[in-house]
C-alpha cells in the first residue's frame, strides 16, 4: 500500500473522547491516520494547518466540538474560519482544498466519527499523494562563505566608521527601539554572532535600507543582515517568523515541482490575457495575502494585479499569465532560506523561458527587485527583461494622448523600500503622480529615498516597535492633510492597515489606502481630438 | 496614389528640412516619386515659410501645390495662409501650442515645440513633427523616415534627432489609438 500520511488534529474535549472510545473498542481506525490531541480546534492556526502539508501530510482533518459546546467559546468559530481560509489557499496553490477538512463531534458519536475518518482516508486515496514532497534540507558543515567572519569580509563591514548615522536613521530606532546597526556589526565583528541577543537583533532588522542610504562608508547593512540570516538558517538558529511562519511555509511548499497552482481563475471576464503573448505578467502573492488577512484587515491587494492588467489592456497589451505561477521567493531569501529561494528561482526561470515571452511586467516592487536583481546575482539569469508596471506606465503615458480625471482627493505617498532605495527609483511613482492632473501630492517630511519603512519586511521581526513605526507613519501621512495614502507595495498596504486596526486609536489612524496603480487605473483616459 | 503635402511655419523652424526629409524618404527609401518646392527669400528668414512636397507612385508633372491633401502648420501665420486651400477631406496637423485652428477644423495636434524644449533642444521641433506626420499620415514608411532623418541631420546630432523623431512618432501612434478607442467607446481602463 502506498505510504499515505493523514493528520487528524483532535480537540481534547469532545472528539477525542469519541476517538478514545474507538481505540478502546479496537475499532478499525485507518492506519494512515496520525492523531494529534490538541486543547481546542480553534488553537490550530492557518500556519499549523499549512505546515502539516509542508511537512508531508497528504490530508489533514481538524476535529472540533459541536458549535455551541466549545469550552473556549469561540474555538469552533475560529476553527471554521482558519480551515476555510486555508482551504482557499490550498486550492489556489494547487494542493487541493479537499485535502483539508473540518468536522465537529461530541463523545457520543464514535461510530459516526469512524465512518467519517474512513471516508476521508478513501477520499485522500482517490486524490493521490499531495504534490508537496518534504525535502530534507542540506545542512551540516557550513560553506566557507557562510561563516560570520567570511560574511563580514564579503560585505566589507570593517569599513564601518562607527559614526552612528545608521542608528540615527534607522526606522526601528526612530520608533524608540534600542536598536543600533553599527552595534550589531561591531558585535559580529567581535565574534559574538551566536549570542542570542545578536541573533534577535539580526532577525528584527527591517532591511529597509535607510542605514545603507546614510552610511558614509557604503556598508550594505541589509545585504549583510541577509547573509547573517542565511548563516543562522543553516545552523537552525532563525527566529520565529511572523504569522506562525505561514508565508514561509507557503513559499517552501511552492518549490514542489509537480505543484500546479490555479492562479488566475478569478480574473474579471473583461480582463484580456493571451497565452503565448510576448509580454508576461507576474502577479506575486497578493491573492494569498487577501485570503489570509480577509477577516481582520479586509485588504484587497489582488486589485493591484487586476488594475495592472486593466492598464496593460488599456495600452493594448494582452499579456500572458502563468496559471502555475509561484512566489518569486523574496521572503525566503530575506529570511535566510537561500536553498528554497533558489529552488523557486530555478522553477520560475524555467516557466518564464517556456512561456516564450521577451518581457515580464510585475506590479510588486519586491517581485521586481528579486526577479531583476537577486535572481541573476544568485546565479539564475532570466531569459527576458523585467519591467515594473510603473516603468511601463511612464513609457506609455509619455507617448501622449492620455489624460487623467481628478482622483477627487489629496494624496500622500508611501515609498516602497525595494523601489525607492534598493532600485533607486523613487522618481518613478512621482513622475506618474505629476502626470495625474488634478491629483495633488502632499509629501510627508520623510519621502523618496529617505522614506521611513512601513514597519515590516519578509514577514519577520514584527513587534511593538513595528507597530509604533506604522502609527507614526500614518500620523505623519494624516498631518500632511491628505485624504488618501497611496502605496506601491501590497505589504505596505497590509502593514499600514494593520496599524489602523488599533482598538485604542482606531479613529485617529483612519486614512484611505490605495495602490498607485489602482489610482491610475481609475483616472486614466484617452484624450485628444 | 498621389499625396500633396504643405508644411508651413516660421522661417527658421526647419520647415524646409522637414519637407526635404519627407520627400527624400519617399523617393530614395520607399521607391516613390517626389518633388519639393521650398520657400526661399524673405519668408525663409522669419516669415510664413513653406515646403510643398508631392509624393506619388507615378510621374509627377507639376510640383506646385494649389490644394494640399495634408497641411502641416507649425505657426499661426502659416495656418492662416494655407488653411483655406486644404481639401475638405484633407488632414490638418498643427503644433498644439503655436497654432489655434478654427473651431470645428478637426485634424491632429502635437506639442512638438514643447516636447523639443523638454528634450533640451528647441530646434528639433521639426523632426518631432516629421515623426508625428509619419505616424498619422502613412505617406512614408517608418523605416524610410527614420533612415532619412539619420542621413539628413548634422553629423553628431543623429541620436538626438532620432530620439525626437521617435517621440513624435510615438505621440502620433498614441493619438491614433486614442481616436480609435474613443470611437469604440473605450475611454478609460475601466470603460
Amino acid at each position: 500500500m502506498p505510504d499515505y500520511k493523514i493528520i487528524v488534529f483532535l480537540c481534547n474535549w469532545g472528539p477525542h473522547a469519541a476517538f478514545q472510545h474507538l481505540q478502546d473498542q479496537g475499532a478499525d481506525i485507518p492506519s494512515e491516520i496520525k492523531m494529534i490531541r490538541i486543547p481546542c480546534s480553534g488553537r490550530i492556526t492557518k500556519a499549523l494547518l499549512l505546515r502539516s502539508f509542508e511537512m508531508g501530510a497528504d490530508g489533514v482533518m481538524l476535529l472540533g466540538c459541536q458549535s455551541g459546546t466549545c469550552r473556549y467559546g469561540s474555538g469552533t468559530r475560529s476553527a471554521h474560519g482558519n480551515t476555510s481560509e486555508t482551504c482557499r489557499i490550498l486550492d489556489l496553490m494547487g494542493i487541493g482544498a479537499d485535502r483539508l477538512q473540518l468536522d465537529n463531534f461530541l463523545p457520543d458519536r464514535p461510530q459516526v466519527l469512524l465512518a467519517r475518518l474512513q471516508a476521508f482516508v478513501r477520499q485522500i486515496y482517490e486524490m493521490g499523494h499531495s504534490p508537496i514532497l518534504p525535502h530534507a534540507s542540506v545542512r551540516g558543515e557550513a560553506p566557507a562563505a557562510l561563516t560570520p567572519e567570511a560574511i563580514v569580509a564579503a560585505h566589507d563591514v570593517f569599513a564601518c566608521q562607527d559614526c552612528g548615522k545608521c542608528t540615527s536613521a534607522c526606522s526601528l530606532a526612530l520608533a524608540g527601539k534600542p536598536y543600533s546597526p553599527r552595534e550589531i556589526a561591531n558585535r559580529i565583528i567581535a565574534g559574538r554572532a551566536d549570542d542570542p541577543d545578536v541573533r534577535q537583533a539580526v532577525n528584527a532588522c527591517l532591511t529597509c535600507g535607510l542605514c545603507y542610504e546614510r552610511c558614509p562608508s557604503a556598508v550594505n547593512f541589509p545585504a549583510f543582515i541577509r547573509s547573517m540570516r542565511a548563516y543562522y538558517h543553516h545552523h537552525r538558529l532563525v527566529e520565529a517568523p511572523t504569522h506562525g511562519g505561514f508565508f514561509q511555509s507557503m513559499m517552501r511548499a511552492m518549490t514542489a515541482e509537480n505543484l500546479l497552482p490555479r492562479r488566475w481563475r478569478d480574473l474579471p471576464a473583461e480582463i484580456r490575457t493571451r497565452a503565448g503573448a510576448p509580454v508576461l505578467f507576474f502577479g506575486g502573492c497578493a491573492p494569498y495575502f487577501d485570503i489570509f488577512f480577509n477577516r481582520f484587515l479586509g485588504v484587497q491587494t489582488a486589485r493591484i494585479l487586476e488594475d495592472s492588467l486593466r492598464l496593460l489592456n488599456f495600452f493594448d497589451v494582452e499579456p500572458a499569465v502563468l496559471e502555475n505561477e509561484t512566489c518569486c521567493g523574496h521572503d525566503l531569501l530575506w529570511t535566510g532560506d537561500r536553498e528554497n529561494f533558489l529552488r523557486l528561482a530555478r522553477r520560475n526561470a524555467r516557466a518564464f523561458a517556456d512561456s516564450g515571452a521577451g518581457e515580464l511586467v510585475t506590479a510588486c516592487p519586491e517581485c521586481y527587485h528579486t526577479l531583476a536583481h537577486d535572481y541573476p546575482e544568485n546565479g539564475v539569469p532570466l531569459p527576458l527583461t523585467v519591467t515594473h508596471i510603473h516603468e511601463f506606465l511612464e513609457r506609455e503615458i509619455d507617448k501622449g494622448a492620455v489624460g487623467f480625471k481628478p482622483l477627487g482627493a489629496t494624496v500622500t505617498f508611501q515609498d516602497a523600500c525595494r523601489q525607492s532605495r534598493f532600485d533607486g527609483r523613487s522618481d518613478l511613482p512621482r513622475k506618474l503622480l505629476a502626470r495625474m492632473t488634478g491629483t495633488e501630492l502632499l509629501e510627508m517630511p520623510e519621502s523618496g529615498s529617505g522614506a521611513v519603512c512601513c514597519g515590516n519586511s519578509a514577514w519577520t521581526g514584527c513587534d511593538a516597535y513595528s507597530k509604533s513605526l506604522q502609527v507614526k507613519r500614518i500620523t505623519s501621512a494624516r498631518q500632511t492633510g491628505s485624504e488618501v495614502i497611496l502605496t506601491a507595495c501590497p505589504k505596505c498596504q497590509i502593514h499600514l492597515r494593520c496599524a489602523m486596526e488599533d482598538a485604542m486609536r482606531a479613529e485617529d489612524l483612519q486614512l484611505e489606502t490605495m495602490d498607485l496603480t489602482s489610482a491610475i487605473a481609475r483616472t486614466i483616459y484617452w484624450e485628444g481630438s | 496614389m498621389q499625396k500633396k503635402i504643405v508644411i508651413t511655419g516660421f522661417g527658421g523652424q526647419g520647415v524646409v528640412l522637414a519637407g526635404r526629409i519627407v520627400g527624400k524618404a519617399a523617393a530614395i527609401r520607399d521607391g516613390l516619386e517626389s518633388t519639393l518646392v521650398q520657400s526661399y527669400g524673405p519668408e525663409s528668414r522669419g516669415g510664413a515659410c513653406s515646403a510643398q512636397v508631392t509624393i506619388a507612385d507615378r510621374q509627377i508633372n507639376y510640383p506646385y501645390i494649389q490644394h494640399p491633401d495634408i497641411l502641416v502648420a507649425m505657426s499661426q501665420a502659416g495656418y492662416e495662409k494655407y488653411k483655406a486651400l486644404l481639401i475638405p477631406e484633407g488632414i490638418l496637423i498643427v503644433d498644439q501650442d503655436l497654432v489655434t485652428p478654427e473651431a470645428g477644423a478637426g485634424g491632429f495636434s502635437v506639442p512638438s515645440t514643447r516636447f523639443a524644449e523638454e528634450m533640451g533642444l528647441k530646434m528639433i521641433a521639426n523632426i518631432i513633427m516629421v515623426g508625428f506626420f509619419t505616424a498619422i499620415t502613412d505617406a512614408i514608411t517608418l523605416e524610410a523616415a527614420r533612415q532619412t532623418v539619420r542621413e539628413s541631420v548634422p553629423k553628431g546630432t543623429e541620436e538626438k534627432n532620432l530620439k525626437a523623431f521617435e517621440k513624435g512618432w510615438a505621440y502620433g501612434r498614441s493619438s491614433l489609438k486614442a481616436r480609435a478607442k474613443k470611437a469604440a467607446g473605450q475611454i478609460g481602463a475601466f470603460a
